[in-house]
């Protein structure tokens, strides 16, 4: 009797807690970008899938000129014969392979309860339906479930009630017992995708390694864990205390910079290029193939593509026409802006390394390519 | 002879670079000071002469952003003159590097990453060219030697910090053997512009030391320095005034005092204007150390209290305001020391039977100051918060008994709110009370500004004048998902009400005295903390 023959992709254990992802048979270094291509005055109830203008033909070029080849998308659209559409033609023609994502309820009104039975259920049951539906696209590359959701169990963001709870006094206890709940939750969910889909590894979305000594024992089923990290510069000690914590590989699923400087006030391509280009030397630094690092590092996924014209004030569609360089969120390790008023420096508008250009190319937005889309070219093309 | 024939080749080149590529022509007027500028290139005798004309040259390109051209006519100058290497060599650097720079400004990406890695090894090439032709003490030493620094800084890569060692090293070696100081101080400048001010300092060091090795007189050592700290330099004037100092100090310590006195003065907060206040506590205590405290005047005392206030040093601040009351009870600046020592001690140190003690100083008179009705409203609020309604509301009447035809208009509105709750017997307003709260709650003793600071545009606004609070807070790691935080602002907030949802607020203040900031940050996890700010209208 042979040995059952290796999945389409899957995660290979090397030596002293070294991993590498194999597609096809052969090392993938995932060289990714979040892709979400809404146009100008749209906002993400736009169904993008269904454009008639095709974007990601064209972006698919500008990648495949890049270097990119994979990409991210954080959900499915509603119609399957569309996103098979999409998921092929980048594969096809750019031999571009996407890493699909669920949000697992984390943007419900008026919030994802995870310690609710019924939740789960229809989550569990709305994910494993998508994987279903595309797992046997040839351009299909993992799973992602969630995406930062393990702050909520914090109680800061998207906080949820938990029955049986409600007498407890000490913060530290609650957390603890709803970063259980999630994760456990989590962890069934990729027993039964593995189930159903052995060919494809599924990866726990997460925000920085918050949470993840719970996770070590509360979702040892997931294959790799997808790391949402802003740290500026550097991912610091990111790769080598991710193992101390839980040994599995890593994918850095979003990370990145924006091109405005909140401080001046005027954009800075040079200050995104500076950051994007010393994250993906780290990336680099942490695979397998480089003995010097951590060899725990799968690669990475930019965030992101296109600048998004409607984030920074979702509920006004006057805003969404306009390139807000407002900032909603603060983080210090973006230093050259971090004066900024209020400490915000974080422009949501402005992460794209393609700027969109408000005039129309194939009934499409302009694609701008900032600097960050040649540094980053240049980085992979020497490697 | 020689050099004629050099110039004529020189002038072929000019004028079959303005005939082949109509692109790189200069303006008539440019390439008439061309022809003349290479002449005088080509016969220039001394260093001296050529440090000006390479200068004039470069800005002759650079003004139409035209650096192909200085470099392709550096490069055949060098070529036809030995001697003129050295500067050819350095402008061929430092217009690729300018053009790299003028390249990402214009965001040409595609002809910017064509070229980026020539350009790149030009700029390191031709500068190492130039130091390994040209002896330490020559200024275009140091010129090469700041250019690779900063063309690695700014990409912050792998070779900044040896760049910079390498600078810092270069700068000794020029300073020991040339008599010129102008390149260090140029050196240091340009290091400093780029926030490193620690290297930035050794360097002016070094400038500094130049300078009094020249036998420099003390006076014209504290010109030097208010020179500096006219031309918003403070670094470099406070490592003059360190120097400069125990000169004063070992010459007179009579004389001493009165420099020091000034000194700190210049460098003590105020709204606008430059100002270093730990640099100046570090001076009001060196007069400490000469003199004693009795060295201090009133209002020299009471400058330190407030300038460690606005450092945030509630603590020390505090024993000086005390040091006010005990020796000049009825000075010009007793009340406000009063005042501020009782909130000190109440608000921060938690010690509400002290900070009683302070206000109840204020209010022994009959007639009250303005500190006197603020300090009776604030016996009045910890006794309202303590449940004496009786004494709360004995309080509060005095203060609109005294707060007749318009007088003291914000503490009386505040006064009308509380004694309004008290009549209803209702709680304190909840943001107030949210405030009062937490400083009984152990988990929240700490006022160390880790978790919320506070910051007022002005901090010694005169009455009327607009003024912006914002508020800061630092919460636990949430990636780029937004907390919603609510703002409870209580205490003196002038004209407005600042909803829960802003963290700063704009607002004015009619009435003079001391107004107290209070704010409790929540998330939705629960208390993040407490903080306030002081801010004296005139």
């Amino acid at each position: 009797m042979g040995a059952a023959p290796k999945p389409k992709a899957y995660i290979k254990n090397l030596k002293k807690s070294r991993y590498q992802l194999i597609v096809d048979k052969k090392p993938y270094i995932v060289k990714g970008v979040c892709y979400n291509p809404i146009p100008i005055g749209q906002n993400h109830e736009y169904d993008w899938w269904s454009d008639p203008n095709k974007p990601w033909i064209k972006d698919g070029k500008l990648m495949q000129e890049m270097g990119v080849n994979t990409i991210r998308v954080y959900q499915t659209g509603q119609n399957p014969q569309d996103v098979r559409k999409v998921i092929r033609d980048l594969y096809e023609l750019y031999a571009i392979r996407t890493v699909i994502g669920h949000w697992l309820g984390f943007w419900e009104y008026p919030c994802p309860f995870y310690a609710n039975k019924d939740f789960q259920g229809r989550i569990k049951k709305e994910v494993l339906e998508m994987v279903n539906l595309y797992k046997d696209e040839p351009g299909v590359l993992l799973w992602i479930l969630g995406n930062e959701n393990n702050y909520s169990c914090y109680g800061q963001v998207n906080p949820w009630p938990f029955e049986g709870m409600e007498n407890e006094t000490d913060p530290q206890k609650i957390n603890l017992a709803r970063l259980k709940v999630y994760y456990s939750f989590v962890n069934d969910i990729a027993k039964e995708i593995h189930k159903i889909d052995p060919q494809h590894p599924v990866a726990l979305g997460n925000g920085e390694l918050r949470g993840l000594e719970v996770a070590k024992e509360a979702a040892p089923d997931i294959d790799l864990v997808a790391c949402i990290i802003y740290r500026g510069k550097t991912f610091g000690n990111l790769f080598n205390s991710l193992k101390a914590i839980f040994d599995k590989p890593v994918l850095l699923s979003e990370f990145g910079a924006d091109s405005f400087d909140a401080y001046l006030n005027k954009e800075d391509q040079n200050m995104q290029a500076f950051f994007l280009e010393s994250q993906w030397r780290q990336i680099y630094e942490n695979l397998a193939g480089n003995k010097k690092g951590a060899g725990n590092c799968l690669g990475g996924i930019t965030f992101e593509w296109l600048d998004e014209w409607w984030k920074h004030n979702e509920n006004d569609p006057e805003s969404w026409k306009v390139h807000d360089t407002g900032s909603n969120w603060s983080n210090g390790s973006y230093y050259f802006d971090n004066q900024a008023k209020d400490n915000k420096n974080m422009n949501e508008e402005w992460f794209g390394i393609v700027a969109l250009g408000e005039e129309s190319e194939g009934g499409l937005n302009k694609r701008i390519p900032r600097k960050g889309y040649y540094v980053i070219r240049e980085f992979w093309n020497k490697k | 002879m020689k050099s004629k024939k050099i110039f004529f080749l020189l002038l072929v080149f000019i004028m079959s670079s303005q005939l082949l590529a109509p692109n790189l022509r200069l303006r008539a007027q440019d390439s008439e000071k061309l022809v003349s500028l290479s002449k005088q290139i080509i016969e220039a005798k001394t260093n001296a002469e050529l440090e000006q004309l390479f200068a004039e040259l470069k800005n002759l390109y650079f003004a139409d952003n035209k650096y192909n051209e200085l470099t392709e006519f550096l490069k055949s100058l060098s070529s036809k003159k030995k001697a003129l290497e050295p500067f050819a060599d350095y402008y061929i650097a430092l217009s690729r590097y300018h053009q790299l720079n003028y390249l990402e400004e214009k965001q040409s990406w595609d002809e910017y990453f064509s070229h980026v890695n020539t350009y790149r090894d030009e700029i390191t090439d031709f500068a190492r060219a130039t130091t390994d032709a040209v002896e330490p003490q020559e200024k275009l030493y140091i010129y090469a030697k700041l250019l690779l620094w900063q063309f690695h800084r700014d990409q912050l890569d792998a070779f900044h910090e040896t760049a910079l060692t390498d600078l810092m090293n270069s700068v000794l070696e020029y300073a020991r053997a040339s008599a010129d100081p102008g390149p260090i101080k140029e050196a240091a400048d340009k290091i400093f512009s780029y926030g490193e001010k620690g290297k930035a300092r050794e360097i002016y060091k070094v400038y500094i030391d130049k300078l009094i090795s020249s036998d420099i007189k003390d006076e014209d050592l504290a010109k030097t320095a208010a020179g500096f700290y006219q031309e918003a330099n403070p670094e470099l004037a406070e490592i003059i005034y360190d120097i400069y100092i125990p000169r004063v100090i070992i010459s007179s310590k009579e004389k001493a005092l009165p420099v020091l006195a000034s000194i700190a003065k210049d460098f003590s907060y105020k709204d606008t204007g430059l100002k270093d206040e730990a640099y100046a506590e570090s001076i009001f205590k060196r007069m400490e150390d000469l003199a004693g405290k009795e060295a201090f005047d009133e209002g020299l005392i009471h400058l330190r209290a407030f300038n460690l206030e606005k450092m945030k040093e509630y603590i020390k601040a505090k024993d000086y305001y005390e040091e006010l009351t005990r020796r000049f009870p009825q000075g010009k600046y007793s009340g406000r020391a009063y005042y501020k020592a009782g909130i000190i001690y109440a608000y921060i140190l938690r010690d509400i039977k002290t900070g009683r003690q302070y206000f109840k100083e204020l209010t022994r008179q009959e007639a009250l100051s303005d500190y006197g009705i603020l300090s009776l409203y604030q016996l009045g609020l910890l006794s309202q918060w303590q449940e004496d309604y009786v004494k709360a509301g004995e309080y509060y009447n005095r203060i609109i008994g005294q707060a007749k035809d318009g007088e003291f208009p914000e503490t009386r509105q505040l006064t009308l709110e509380r004694l309004e709750e008290i009549e209803q017997h209702r709680p304190i307003e909840y943001n107030l009370k949210a405030f009062l709260a937490i400083l009984s709650d152990e988990e929240y003793a700490s006022f160390d500004g880790t978790k919320i600071d506070l910051i007022s545009s002005a901090y010694l606004p005169k009455a009327g004048q607009a003024i912006n609070i914002v508020s800061k807070t630092h919460n636990a790691e949430n990636g780029c998902l937004q907390v919603e935080l609510q703002y409870l602002w209580s205490g003196d907030l002038g004209q407005t009400r600042p909803s829960p949802q802003s963290a700063s607020f704009n607002t004015t203040y009619t009435q003079p005295g001391t107004k107290v900031i209070n704010l409790v940050v929540v998330s939705p996890a629960g208390i993040i903390g407490r903080y306030f700010d002081i801010v004296d209208v005139d």
